[in-house]
């Protein structure tokens, strides 16, 4: 029967030799499982059990003494309480929403008027754009803080050297100082650092699109501005929403620039939930638990803004 | 010459001069003597160790010379972690949280009670040494290190709140003696921006930090003879209270009053003030640590350097000290050995000195937590080059333990009211809010603070 096999003749069920196990191709999902194992073990070792942890954490009395012996009585939802009755945790997180706002609003704006920009290839400074536009985001997120906290400097600040000079302003202003602009005076290195990331993606979908729309409107005689009304903005929708949602997350935990530069005031203008977290955790008392419940309530609200990413890219897709 | 010298140094000669020398020095209690060499500071630790750490907050480059003398002194490898005032609270907690081993560490009398509380410090009862030490502690340093009754650490440094002004700005006015009143500090603030001769006559420091604006707020206070708590620790922050009072005055010298105040006080910490006010523009500086005029009068950091005069407070002159402590850490690799580190750094070299407190005082004009030291002839010649040492002591006769003008300090919630202090009180100076509301908040806050710190 084996001979017959291997002659091959006409008509003759050709049954293939069983391979051993480990020269079988896998099953589709045996294959996804095992191809995927990796990655959710580093997932679950620096995303997950930290996130665990956390949680953990903020449902028991944790100090350094405790964190030094690795005990921890448990506290139930005494954290928690504590946390929603401190009005500071509230107004932390009353101005990240508003930084967040400012920041994700103004960073959409500007990615897609950049991102147009850079596309005109015709325009020579696009060329220069687009190697000045990653600049920022290669500087370090403290440095940051620190080099335009220089540039606000009251008396000897850029800025003000700028505004005075010119004439704009008559006497310096106290950008970093002054309980209504100090929260803009975190948010603007902000957008200068984070800008390109948001830029990129603009750019990358604008270099996506079918370039016949364009032409086949053109030919019916629509304005630039009717054109990126009705063909440029709905198709940048998607990534408008990952813009949205993405730049959100981050700017929920913005820390860097404010620990630079205004380290929560004057007062408590720029107090911020990261701020308050680290203020919890790491300034005697050290009250390490109830730290690990504002962060679990942050991540908590981050989580949802990532629900809504994923369930609008999904809807728009389909 | 080379006859006399040599019939005067005859092998008898130097043998007797030698015996007469250790007779003296014996009976005298030197610290080279037989007694010192007995003490705690002298002997090696029996166990071993390869190295030894300390973790502390920068000021200047104050900690290599003394780290060499301890490696050259007993042969173990002294490390340290270094970082800013406000930063080392958190990298201490988190070095121990994280289970690293630490020798000794620093403590600002605020941050004390919080790390006795949560166990990072180890009582020094039954030390070799430690009863001379206590015996020498200044009033400041015993309200902070000895707790309960037991030492718990040693002292790094002492200060004392005092004023500055600019020489030349004043004479510029043609005023001939700075204020003696408060009255005529605002006269002289306002007259310096009407002449056109300071746009911002007065910088303070009003950083937010443990006791940068909360010192400003509590030497005046303590000037006029008030308190923040009573003994029984009740608040004095009620209507009518002088804390309040002199907020209210406090804050009508910034932006929404006499616009006098440089905006610039409230990022000020102790050295930057003493830096900004280097550029000349400021006529007062407001109370703070005597010792900024180290950088302020100092030819290489400042173009004003000879003209910046300390100053007094009004009235009777009371002002308000501190004493920052080292203590020895529980998580220590080797409690002989850390102890041993601990004397380097606030106590006595292995030679019975005080080493590094006679350094301090020589280097960075600090003043010493030990009354021999203080008493010392050191600190009038070390901190000659930038003050007037001789002012400076007689105000430090006339000043009163912080702990006594706000004796939450010795509470583990003095630490999160601070931060609600911070918050309230630059609220009120940049005019968000009214001193009584700033005050009404505080009170409310007392509560908040003690079940943060529970």
């Amino acid at each position: 029967m084996a001979d017959q096999a291997a002659a091959g003749g006409a008509g003759t069920l050709i049954v293939p030799a069983r391979r051993p196990f480990w020269k079988r191709e896998l099953p589709v999902g045996w294959l996804a499982f095992f191809m995927n194992t990796p990655s959710m073990i580093v997932l679950a070792g620096v995303l997950a059990y930290p996130i665990y942890y956390a949680g953990y954490l903020s449902f028991h009395q944790v100090g350094l003494a405790q964190m030094r012996r690795g005990i921890f009585p448990f506290y139930g939802w005494q954290n928690y309480i504590n946390l929603f009755e401190d009005p500071l945790f509230w107004l932390a997180l009353k101005n990240t929403i508003t930084f967040t706002a400012i920041v994700v609003t103004v960073e959409v704006v500007l990615a897609i008027a950049i991102g147009l920009l850079l596309m005109q290839t015709s325009v020579w400074t696009s060329r220069v754009t687009r190697f000045l536009m990653l600049l920022p985001y290669a500087v370090p997120p403290i440095a940051n803080g620190l080099i335009w906290s220089f540039i606000y400097n009251f008396k000897f600040g850029f800025l003000n050297r700028v505004l005075l000079t010119t004439g704009l302003a008559s006497e310096p202003i106290n950008w970093a100082g002054h309980a209504d602009t100090a929260l803009v005076a975190v948010a603007v290195p902000y957008i200068w650092r984070t800008l390109p990331f948001a830029v990129l993606l603009v750019y990358a979908a604008l270099q996506g699109m079918n370039r016949e729309l364009y032409e086949a409107a053109a030919v019916d005689g629509a304005s630039a501005w009717r054109r990126f009304w009705h063909i440029t903005l709905p198709l940048l929708r998607p990534i408008i929403v990952v813009i949205l949602i993405l730049r959100t997350s981050f700017a929920f935990a913005v820390f860097e620039e404010v620990m630079a530069i205004t380290q929560g005031g004057p007062g408590d203008a720029t107090w911020v939930s990261a701020w308050y977290g680290y203020k919890v955790s790491f300034a005697p008392p050290f009250n390490i638990g109830m730290g690990a419940a504002s962060a679990y309530v942050l991540a908590l609200i981050v989580g949802l803004f990532a629900i809504a990413y994923v369930k609008v890219i999904y809807r728009r897709t389909t | 010459m080379d006859q006399f010298l040599s019939s005067s140094l005859s092998r008898r000669r130097l043998l007797q001069a030698a015996l007469g020398a250790a007779a003296v020095g014996a009976s005298s209690g030197l610290p080279w003597s037989n007694a010192a060499l007995a003490q705690g500071w002298a002997d090696r630790p029996k166990g071993k160790v390869d190295k030894v750490n300390f973790v502390v907050w920068t000021y200047g480059d104050i900690y290599t010379k003394i780290a060499q003398k301890f490696e050259a002194d007993w042969g173990v490898k002294v490390e340290s972690t270094i970082s800013s005032f406000n930063d080392h609270p958190t990298k201490l907690a988190t070095m121990f949280a994280g289970g690293e081993e630490i020798d000794v560490s620093q403590s600002s009398p605020f941050s004390f009670p919080a790390f006795i509380k949560q166990g990072l410090v180890e009582p020094l009862t039954g030390l070799p040494g430690i009863e001379e030490y206590v015996k020498d502690f200044s009033g400041f340093t015993k309200e902070v290190a000895v707790v309960d009754g037991k030492p718990m650490g040693l002292p790094y440094f002492s200060a004392i709140w005092v004023w500055n002004y600019y020489e030349t700005m004043l004479e510029k006015l043609k005023i001939d003696k700075p204020f003696t009143t408060y009255e005529e500090f605002i006269e002289h603030c306002v007259k310096a921006k009407k002449d056109g001769v300071s746009r911002y006559p007065v910088m303070w420091v009003a950083g937010v930090g443990l006791e940068q604006l909360p010192g400003t707020w509590y030497s005046i206070v303590a000037n006029k003879g008030g308190r923040f708590f009573d003994k029984d620790g009740k608040h004095m922050l009620g209507p009518g209270s002088i804390a309040r009072e002199v907020l209210k005055w406090w804050a009508n010298t910034f932006e929404k009053g006499l616009d006098i105040s440089d905006p610039e006080s409230l990022k000020l910490q102790f050295t930057t003030s003493a830096k900004a006010f280097g550029a000349g523009n400021n006529l007062y500086r407001g109370p703070n640590h005597h010792y900024g005029l180290n950088v302020v009068n100092d030819p290489a950091q400042s173009p004003i350097a000879g003209k910046v005069k300390v100053h007094g407070f009004p009235g009777d002159g009371r002002t308000i000290g501190v004493t920052h402590v080292y203590f020895l850490n529980s998580a220590n690799r080797d409690k002989e050995w850390a102890w041993k580190l601990l004397q380097y750094l606030g106590g006595k070299t292995k030679d019975g000195v005080y080493t590094q407190a006679i350094g301090l005082a020589k280097d960075a004009m600090l003043g010493s937590g030990y009354n021999s030291v203080m008493a010392s002839d050191v600190v009038k010649t070390g901190w000659k080059p930038w003050g007037e040492p001789e002012k400076i002591l007689a105000m430090w006769e006339k000043a009163t333990y912080i702990g006594e003008i706000c004796n939450s300090v010795y509470q583990p919630w003095h630490f999160p009211w601070t931060d609600q202090l911070n918050i309230e009180v630059q609220k009120c100076l940049t005019g968000q809010i009214t001193a009584d509301v700033c005050c009404d908040n505080l009170i409310k806050g007392i509560d908040d603070a003690k079940r943060k710190a529970r």
